[in-house]
Parts: structure tokens; C-alpha cells; sequence
């Protein structure tokens, strides 16, 4: 059976003034399984976010090809956003609606029933505690409560791929620990997961299989403990560093 | 799979929720509905309230009148008992009155001399006032004298036809008598056809401008523009819905300021109209409510297209500002310039966008309908805006431009994606 994510020697190439040709993500593939966390590791300005951009259809790729629950990001990229759930930190909520009417309009436009949006926005007012909060407009609600309703509505539609793009930034070790938390919960209902992140000790302790990324390409990717046995290191830091290190600096 | 909803279900939504949002922003409301409703009507009136108070402190002055030469008995009478005349002892010397007028010290000067010959009627007299019409003042004492003294000729022609056995009337052989064969409704709407069209632009090009800003740059500033970029609906849904809502505040905002500026045009100019005797009554008519809906949609579709294209490069709210000023005043310059009385909407006219449909709107207030111009610049308003859409649709095909990567203008975009482009393609072509 196909993955629900397949990326095939995906490439982004801008064209900067003063750079020139940059080759921000360059032939990179992997696949992540229903059920799975899949770690993107990285420095900054590795090409986590760009290729994480191009699965979630937000940019358009050079060369190669991805696919969301069988859909071609580019050909069919409405069917593949259909399929998958996007978090960054530079996917911020509607500052002007509530809670709830974020949920009800990322439902309705996502294409969930019109009959089964309002029990839908319910149950995820319910997972996430937002009840007191959910008439509360979303520029009103603390950074915690933020960070709860743009993962539920990462989720509204109840999508089989989820995209979190280093999720975790900027958040505080108890709100951090608790998005690990709910990124592990969706790994257990069967979700396909990529995850983005530069910080070792979140990829060690949730991603199923680890990709290390530097300078657009894809080094290294499996899991943990093979890692592990290839590197004869112990500690994921030491293995990044193991395949990183030979490279140049990331850009 | 889940279908998702079609496409102009998927507008709508995106619509809704635009709108919802833009109600609960300030500056919005203000700007789209509150400033349409309310500044207008409070400007005129403040401002004819204004000029009327001006006007009734000029008509309270007592005039400062010198009179040079000497005055017929019946003359000087009248002008000693005219309470806003008051006669004061002159320069020695024609040459200095005019100065003192030219000083202020005095507000006119009457020089009166032996009639040109002729006849002999009693009270005859040439009459020359001086006033220096700089000075409102002086300009209202000159008024002042003027009618006293056509008083006094009546009165002298008056006595001279007696003496001669006939009637006043008849002795000066014919009259004019003016008259206005317009109702006080078409007044009005003269008036409104004057005032409206300009108001109006103006209107729809605010409604529009904070909500422009607000859908593209604003997005950018706010971080949202990438969490719409993943919705699952095609690109083209939110273009059209964001598009949608900018031209729905332009359209509602001029709507608005043509309904409040009909409704409270009576009161404003009240204070005016005022001891004229005229009678105005305004009213659009019902004939012209189809044709302001028209025009208030052509106009706001046009002007939401073309803030929408500048708009789209900007990245802040400021940007965004800046971006879409020039074009603002754009849409603004000819309008000025439309304000003359007796302009007619004609062919050349209807092909001006913008001028044509402040022509159309003009004519409908005052109660005319150019059929031929009209359709011509409907006509002309969907080719541009139909041009104005293909050029957003162009430039939104650009990543760089969609993702806010771009760090330029539409200038800048033109320059090096359109110009240079052509450029390489001539110079292609020339190998």
C-alpha cells in the first residue's frame, strides 16, 4: 500500500539578488506511514520549512515530486490540502474570530459536512479544553490557549497527514511537553506525521524515523537505533554532528 | 475522500468570514461605514453653517461711506436714514477717499456729478461708487449703495412719469422679468448632481482602501496569509473572495454617503437657502436608485481591482498604505475637475473610467439618462475591470509575490518581470 506521504527527489531552487541561484532543498525523498511520526532534523536554513512548504502546497516545487494520501501536490493540489493538516509558526490564527468560529470555518472549508461541523467543533472545544474560551476572541487568548486552537484547528477536519513545522518554537517547557503530548495522541489515532525540528531531545523522544537534513539534502534517514548502529554514536547530537559535519555550514 | 464544498460555496465562506472579521476591525467600520454616513453631511453642514454665520456678521457691518460731490435732497435723505449706511465726513480729495477705501478706514465712496444732459427730471444724477472688492466689507457697502441708488432711480422715474401723465411702468417703456422654469425638486437635484458624484467616489474609494490593505498586506502582517494559502479550496476562490469583499465595503460606503447626503442635504443647506425665497427639495430620483446601485458596483469593482494589485506586494499594513495612495489619488484627480456645471456626458466622456461612471451617477441624480453613454461605459467598466483582474491573476502566479518573498513595488515587478522579460524576448527574436 503507498504511504500517505511520498516525497521523490523533491528540489526548490529560488533566485535571489544577491546570491543568485539558491538550491534550498535539492533531491530530497523519504515517505512517512500512517501511524508514524517522521522526523525532519535540521539546522536553520537546512530546508526543513522548504520542503515542509512544498508538501503543504504552499510552494511550488523545481523538480521532483510529492504526494499527499495519493495526491500530487502540484497537479492536484486542492485534493492533497484536503488530505493534510499544515502548523508553523507562520500559520497564525484570525485574530478577529473567536475559538469556535475558527474551528467552524477551518471545518466548513475543509471540507467536513455541513451537518456533522457543529458536533465536529464541539468535541474539539472538548479535547483541547477550550470550553471557557471558546467565545473568547483569538487576539484576546493567551499564547497557551493560541498554540491549543491552531493545533484544533490544524485538526478540524480530521485530515490523515499532519504537518508540524518546529511547532514547539517559542513556547514555554510545559506548553512545549504538552504539544509533544498531542503530537504523540494523533501518532496513536493512526495520523501520518512530519515533524520539523532543530531540537534533538523532541526528535529522540517522539519521531519514529529520523531524516537529517543539511544544506537542502537529506544525509541520513531511519530509525533512532539504526542510526545509532551506523554511527557507533550514542546520543542523536553526535550522530547529526556525525553527518553534518563534513559539509559546510548551512546557508 | 470528502469532496470539498464548490467553488462558489467556497467563495462564500471565505466571503463570510472576511466580512465577519472586517466588522469587528475599527478602523474599518469607521473608515467603510461610519465616515460615509456620518462626515459628509457633518462637513457641509459645518460648513455652511459656517459660511452662513460669516454671511450674517458681513450683513450686520454699518457701512463707512464717503459721498464726493453733491447729493440730490431725495438722495441724500435716503442714505441719512439707511441704518447700514453710515456717511462720513471725507477726505479733502476724490483721490484720498479711494485711498481710505484702499486702507480700510472707509468702505465706499459715492461720487456723485451733474447728470450726463438731456432730460430734466428732478433728482437726476451720475453716480459712480468705488469699493475695494477685495474687502468683503467693502464689497457688501458697494452692494449696499448700489440698491439704494436703484431705489432712488425707481422713485425719480416714478415722479417723472407722473409729471407727464403716465404710468411708471410705462415710462420705462419695456422690463425683464426672470423666471425659473425648474421645480424645486430639480433644484435639488441640480444641486445633488453636483455635490454626490464627487462625494461619492470619493466614498467608494475609502470603502475600499482600509479593506484592500487589510486582505492583502494586513494578512502578511498578521502571519494568516500562509495558513489561507493551505486551506482546501483552489487559490483562485480566496482571490476571488478577498476581491469580493473589498469591493462589497467600496460598493456599501458609497451607497451609504449618496443615501445620508440625500436625507440630510435639506438641513445643510437650510441655513443658506434661508431669506432666498427658493424652495429646494431633495430627492434622487426613484428612476436613478438602479443606476446609483450600478455605478456604486462598476466603481467599486474597478477601484477594489486596482488597490488589490498594488496592494499585493506589500508586506505591512503601512506598505500596504503607501502602495495603494498613488492610485487612490488617481481615481481621485479626474473627478475634481468634473465639477463644473455645465459638463454633458458624452461619448468621449464614457470612455474615461471612473469620469464615466461619476457622469452616469451625476446625470441619474439630476434626474437624465443618456442611454448611448451609459451602456458605453458599462461597457468600458467591465473591460477594465476585467483587465484589472487578468493583471492580478498574472502577478499572483508569481510565488515570490503570492508567499510576500518579493521585496518590491508593482513599479519594481513591472520593470523586471514584464519589461525585461519582453526586453529578452525582442532581443531573442532579433538573433
Amino acid at each position: 500500500m503507498t504511504a500517505p506521504v511520498v516525497v521523490e527527489g523533491l528540489t526548490k531552487v529560488f533566485y535571489d539578488e544577491a546570491r543568485g541561484e539558491v538550491r534550498a532543498v535539492d533531491g530530497v525523498t523519504f515517505s512517512c506511514h500512517a501511524g508514524e511520526i517522521f522526523g525532519l532534523l535540521g539546522a536553520n536554513g537546512a530546508g526543513k520549512t522548504t520542503t515542509l512548504r512544498m508538501i503543504a502546497t504552499v510552494l511550488a516545487p523545481t523538480a521532483g515530486r510529492a504526494a499527499v494520501m495519493g495526491h500530487d501536490v502540484t497537479r492536484e493540489a486542492e485534493a492533497a490540502r484536503r488530505c493534510l493538516g499544515f502548523y508553523s509558526a507562520t500559520t497564525a490564527l484570525y485574530p478577529r474570530l473567536t475559538a469556535r468560529e475558527t474551528l467552524e470555518f477551518f471545518a466548513r472549508i475543509n471540507g467536513v459536512e455541513a451537518s456533522r461541523i457543529a458536533a465536529r467543533v464541539e468535541a474539539l472545544v472538548e479535547r483541547f479544553g477550550l470550553g471557557e474560551y471558546a467565545d473568547t476572541r483569538v487576539d484576546k487568548l493567551s499564547s497557551g490557549m493560541k498554540q491549543k486552537v491552531s493545533v484544533a484547528r490544524t485538526v478540524a477536519h480530521d485530515p490523515p497527514v499532519l504537518v508540524f513545522d518546529e511547532p514547539t518554537v517559542g513556547l514555554d517547557v510545559l506548553n512545549a511537553l504538552e504539544m509533544q503530548k498531542v503530537i504523540a495522541e494523533f501518532r496513536a489515532e493512526g495520523k501520518a506525521i512530519i515533524f520539523s525540528t532543530h531540537i534533538m531531545s523532541e526528535a529522540e523522544r517522539l519521531c519514529d524515523r529520523i531524516a537529517i537534513i543539511h544544506r537542502g539534502t537529506i544525509h541520513a534517514c531511519d530509525t533512532l537505533q539504526r542510526l545509532r548502529e551506523a554511527t557507533g554514536k550514542r546520543y542523536l547530537e553526535d550522530i547529526f554532528v556525525h553527518y553534518v559535519a563534513p559539509a559546510a555550514p548551512a546557508g | 475522500m470528502r469532496a470539498g464544498p464548490p467553488f462558489l460555496a467556497s467563495v462564500w465562506v471565505l466571503l463570510r468570514t472576511e466580512v465577519r472579521a472586517a466588522l469587528r476591525e475599527k478602523t474599518i467600520v469607521v473608515n467603510s461605514i461610519v465616515v460615509p454616513i456620518v462626515l459628509y453631511p457633518f462637513l457641509f453642514w459645518g460648513m455652511f453653517t459656517g459660511m452662513s454665520f460669516v454671511m450674517g456678521r458681513t450683513e450686520g457691518f454699518v457701512s463707512r461711506v464717503v459721498v464726493v460731490g453733491e447729493a440730490p435732497p431725495q438722495l441724500r435723505r435716503m442714505l441719512e436714514v439707511e441704518p447700514k449706511v453710515e456717511l462720513r465726513r471725507g477726505p479733502a480729495s476724490l483721490e484720498a477717499a479711494v485711498a481710505a477705501v484702499r486702507a480700510g478706514e472707509l468702505d465706499a465712496v459715492l461720487e456723485l456729478g451733474p447728470p450726463p444732459g438731456g432730460l430734466e427730471v428732478a433728482g437726476d444724477v451720475a453716480a459712480r461708487v468705488t469699493a475695494d472688492d477685495a474687502k468683503e466689507r467693502s464689497k457688501v457697502a458697494r452692494q449696499r449703495l448700489e440698491r439704494l441708488l436703484q431705489r432712488h432711480r425707481d422713485e425719480v422715474l416714478r415722479q417723472a412719469a407722473a409729471a407727464r401723465g403716465v404710468t411708471a411702468e410705462a415710462w420705462q417703456v419695456f422690463s425683464i422679468r426672470g423666471r425659473n422654469a425648474a421645480s424645486s425638486r430639480e433644484m435639488g437635484q441640480f444641486i445633488l448632481g453636483l455635490l454626490l458624484p464627487m462625494l461619492f467616489v470619493i466614498m467608494v474609494a475609502v470603502g475600499c482602501y482600509y479593506p484592500a490593505v487589510d486582505a492583502t498586506a494586513g494578512e502578511r502582517e498578521r502571519n494568516t496569509w500562509e495558513t489561507t494559502m493551505t486551506l482546501a479550496v483552489p487559490r483562485l476562490a480566496v482571490v476571488v473572495a478577498k476581491y469580493f469583499y473589498v469591493a462589497l465595503f467600496g460598493c456599501v460606503a458609497g451607497i451609504l454617503n449618496v443615501a445620508a447626503m440625500t436625507a440630510s442635504m435639506g438641513a445643510i443647506l437650510a441655513p443658506l437657502v434661508k431669506g432666498t425665497g427658493e424652495e429646494l427639495e431633495f430627492a434622487v430620483p426613484l428612476g436613478a436608485i438602479p443606476v446609483l446601485a450600478v455605478g456604486a458596483l462598476l466603481l467599486a469593482l474597478f477601484v477594489a481591482a486596482g488597490m488589490m494589485i498594488f496592494a499585493a506586494f506589500a508586506r505591512t499594513f503601512k506598505e500596504g498604505q503607501s502602495m495603494i495612495t498613488p492610485f487612490y489619488m488617481l481615481v481621485l484627480l479626474p473627478v475634481m475637475f468634473l465639477q463644473v456645471p455645465g459638463l454633458e456626458f458624452t461619448l468621449p466622456l464614457a470612455l474615461i473610467p471612473v469620469v464615466n461612471v461619476t457622469m452616469m451617477v451625476r446625470e441619474a441624480v439630476s434626474g437624465v439618462y443618456h442611454w448611448l453613454p451609459m451602456a458605453v461605459t458599462v461597457a468600458v467598466s467591465a473591460l477594465t475591470i476585467a483587465g484589472c483582474l487578468r493583471l492580478a491573476v498574472a502577478i499572483l502566479a508569481f510565488e515570490d509575490v503570492v508567499t510576500g518573498s518579493y521585496s518590491g513595488s508593482l513599479g519594481g515587478f513591472v520593470k523586471e518581470r514584464v519589461l525585461r522579460r519582453r526586453s529578452a524576448a525582442a532581443a531573442e527574436v532579433g538573433r
